[in-house]
């Protein structure tokens, strides 16, 4: 596998956990344009404790995941009474707020003569981990995509589950899932933190991959951007923001001989799709039907085996 | 299904700690610098490569630039171009071809005997490059 | 005290700019209820044809700002006709993200029109700042101040004067409604679209010409400037859009004057933050309706 193309999967994988951020919330009926500050939140963590404070990647990525789970939850919580507009602009102003708390924030160390951390604006480099560890690209990522597997088994476990379908509820209507009992404040709050976490893994893993990020990359462009990748792909399944994300970046290099009119072809594309499907390629009908053919097929074949004699019961 | 999240998650951690063989590596410093090419948004970029601490050049790697859009990670990021070496030891030679003008973060990545990866962010223009300021956003005039 | 005066002076003359892009903003939100994330990005595009009609035709500023206002029309009808127009009535994030995917559409079409960094775009007005004792006055400011509040006067009047405000209000009340007892919404809110553009384009060209310089980063940050007006000062109501703009201003003057401009901006989002947790409203909006607006 030639290095471009590694290159290019790993930042697929890497941007579907924002992806899956965002549309963990679209679950529970609420937009968020500010996921990428958990991404930015995580990012950052996560390569202070590898770079500064020297710790193994497996514990820097479990703390870029606390932190961004807890910064979502401070989040979630005064903006628990928020929906819509309201709740989507306020993540957005958050989301900014922490980007220009990031221009601000100096953390360096002198390690080895050098200055290490992150530096204001000028941004954090030189995380070198996988560098100074012999990580080559390839095994980073087997690493994004097991971790990013993980996630999405979650995802399959959490859409059986009971949680799963009260996500579902609240986001279809807030107000009948409440009548029924459901403590909507505590389940808005828990798919907040996971949500925030999950960012918070992605960022991790982002800040490893290219060894520098700066507070400009976690803008209003990468909220929205993965906010959209949940639309595009679709929102009937979890695999539907990778399928989004996939689109994007993977259809972006395919018309690379367009280069000058890649954004004007996509996002036309992107507003056509969205008028013919306006929950994604993947929305709920579609799992559905995809779901009802698979067990139609299944029957079929488990019918097939049995004694002719029993064939028709 | 629960067993096989369990499976997956164990095979992640240890796929993590496996990462973890500690062997430090030599560090590199590049200076790049880099100047319109013959077409536009072609940029041809000369960049000296030493060891960070010893100021050795590195000889002999392979070097390839990939460049990405800070405002926009993955979305804009350039094909990499394999740099040629010059018989000057430790410099290397290559062309690049942006998407638009404005700020690039250059990935020099190094190959070879030593491993690594350093980034540099710069302005390029039409007829210039030059450092890459922080954007100045529109605000409020001072008198 | 001196400097109190002055900045709040400052303040109030760049937030009638942001009001002015509130107050589109606030039309477009206040009939469709969808968010139009191509806002910022369609006044660019006015810009951008404005700038080249200045640079390549050495056209005159009155050129120019018809230029900018047209393209913005143009453009808003475009993005109208293509992400609002087509949906159903309950998809609000299917619109928004379509106006999201077309905004990166603008932005690169304005790149190719003006591949460059930064233009220069004509000045409003040229020559000495105004002075009252001691307290300087920019000239180009204060018309732009003027046209906010005049052109704020015209849409209140517009909306609560004539038949065609009368269906606009309408359609915000009920489209269903609206549509039974006659009234062509689809039209009402293509129009309504063209005019809140039109305002855009006017709001961009009077920000552009005192700021003499357009950059392809104008989009985002007009889209952006409005939107915290528009909700600072309460979704949908005209007064609020622009009162929320100046206070905004205010706002800013002050944080840059003794924090620098990082602070700035922090303080805009801070006190938006501080608005929607505490009073969604706005300055002069009711509680937000219990219909939510752009629901998932």
């Amino acid at each position: 596998m030639d290095d471009y193309l590694i290159g290019v999967l790993s930042n697929i994988g890497v941007i579907s956990f924002v992806a899956l951020s965002a549309y963990l919330l679209l679950l529970t009926g609420e937009i968020s344009f500010g996921q990428q500050a958990f991404f930015a939140i995580g990012a950052y963590a996560a390569g202070i404790a590898t770079a500064l404070w020297g710790w193994p990647l497996a514990a820097a990525l479990v703390w870029g995941a606390a932190i961004g789970g807890g910064a979502a939850l401070l989040v979630g919580i005064p903006t628990l009474r928020l929906h819509g507009l309201y709740f989507a602009v306020a993540t957005l102003a958050f989301a900014e707020m922490v980007r220009i708390l990031f221009e601000l924030f100096h953390y360096q160390i002198s390690i080895g003569g050098e200055l290490v951390g992150p530096n204001g604006a000028e941004g954090f480099r030189n995380i070198r981990y996988i560098f100074d560890n012999n990580i080559d690209a390839f095994q980073f990522l087997l690493l994004i995509y097991s971790l990013l597997a993980v996630a999405l088994l979650g995802f399959m476990l959490l859409e059986r589950s009971r949680i799963g379908v009260t996500f579902r509820m609240i986001g279809e209507d807030e107000t009948l899932a409440g009548l029924q009992g459901i403590s909507v404040a505590r389940h808005k709050i828990l798919a907040a933190g996971i949500a925030g976490a999950l960012a918070g893994v992605g960022g991790g893993l982002y800040a490893h991959l290219t060894t520098y990020v700066e507070p400009r990359i976690f803008d209003v462009m990468l909220g929205v951007h993965s906010l959209a990748y949940g639309l595009i792909g679709g929102l009937g399944t979890a695999l539907g923001p990778l399928l989004g994300v996939l689109i994007d970046i993977g259809l972006l290099e395919s018309i690379r001989i367009l280069a000058g009119y890649r954004m004007i072809i996509f996002g036309g594309l992107v507003a056509l799709l969205l008028i013919v499907r306006p929950r994604g390629l993947l929305d709920e009908q579609v799992v559905y039907w995809i779901s009802r053919l698979w067990r139609r097929i299944f029957a079929r074949v488990r019918r097939s085996r049995l004694n002719p004699r029993d064939r028709n019961v | 299904m629960r067993s096989a999240t369990k499976a997956m998650a164990v095979a992640a951690t240890l796929a993590l700690c496996n990462l973890d063989s500690a062997q430090a590596q030599a560090r590199a410093r590049a200076d790049v610098s880099c100047n319109p090419g013959p077409q536009t948004l072609q940029y041809d970029c000369v960049i000296k490569v030493a060891n960070a601490r010893t100021n050795e050049p590195l000889s002999g790697l392979t070097l390839t630039i990939g460049a990405d859009m800070p405002s926009m990670p993955g979305a804009h990021s350039v094909r990499p171009a394999v740099a040629t070496e010059d018989p000057d030891r430790g410099t290397y030679r290559a062309r690049i071809t942006l998407e638009m003008h404005g700020d690039w973060a250059l990935q020099l990545n190094l190959s070879g005997a030593t491993r690594d990866r350093v980034v540099k962010v710069l302005r390029f223009e039409r007829d210039r490059v030059g450092e890459a300021v922080p954007a100045r956003k529109h605000g409020p005039h001072k008198h | 005290m001196i400097d109190l005066v002055q900045n709040t002076i400052d303040g109030v003359m760049i937030g009638s700019s942001y009001g002015l892009l509130a107050l589109g903003f606030t039309l477009i939100f206040g009939v469709m209820r969808k968010l139009n994330l191509s806002y910022g990005p369609s006044i660019m595009i006015g810009g951008y044809l404005g700038t080249v009609l200045y640079l390549q035709y050495g056209a005159g500023l009155l050129a120019v700002a018809g230029a900018v206002v047209v393209g913005a029309v143009i453009t808003g009808i475009y993005v109208e006709r293509l992400c609002f127009a087509p949906m159903k009535a309950g998809a609000g994030i299917a619109s928004m993200v379509s106006s999201f995917a077309i905004w990166m559409q603008l932005e690169q079409v304005a790149i190719l029109i003006l591949p460059r960094h930064t233009y220069a775009f004509p000045a409003l007005a040229t020559g000495l700042p105004l002075e009252f004792w001691s307290l300087l006055v920019r000239i180009d400011h204060l018309i732009v101040l003027c046209c906010a509040l005049g052109l704020a006067a015209a849409v209140q009047l517009m909306l609560y004067r004539t038949r065609f405000g009368l269906g606009l209000r309408a359609i915000v009340g009920n489209p269903v409604a609206a549509h039974l007892v006659g009234i062509n919404v689809q039209m009402a809110v293509l129009l309504a679209f063209a005019g809140a553009s039109a305002i855009g384009g006017v709001a961009g060209f009077l920000v552009l010409a005192v700021d003499q310089q357009i950059t392809p980063m104008f989009g985002m940050w007009a889209t952006l400037k409005g939107l915290i007006a528009m909700m600072i000062g309460g979704l949908g109501s005209v007064p609020g859009a622009v009162l929320g703009g100046l206070l905004l201003g205010v706002l800013e003057a002050h944080s840059q004057w003794y924090f620098g401009p990082h602070i700035r901006d922090l303080v805009a989002y801070l006190v938006l933050f501080a608005f929607l947790v505490l009073r969604p409203g706005g300055l002069l909006g009711g509680a937000p309706e219990t219909t939510t607006p752009l629901k998932a």
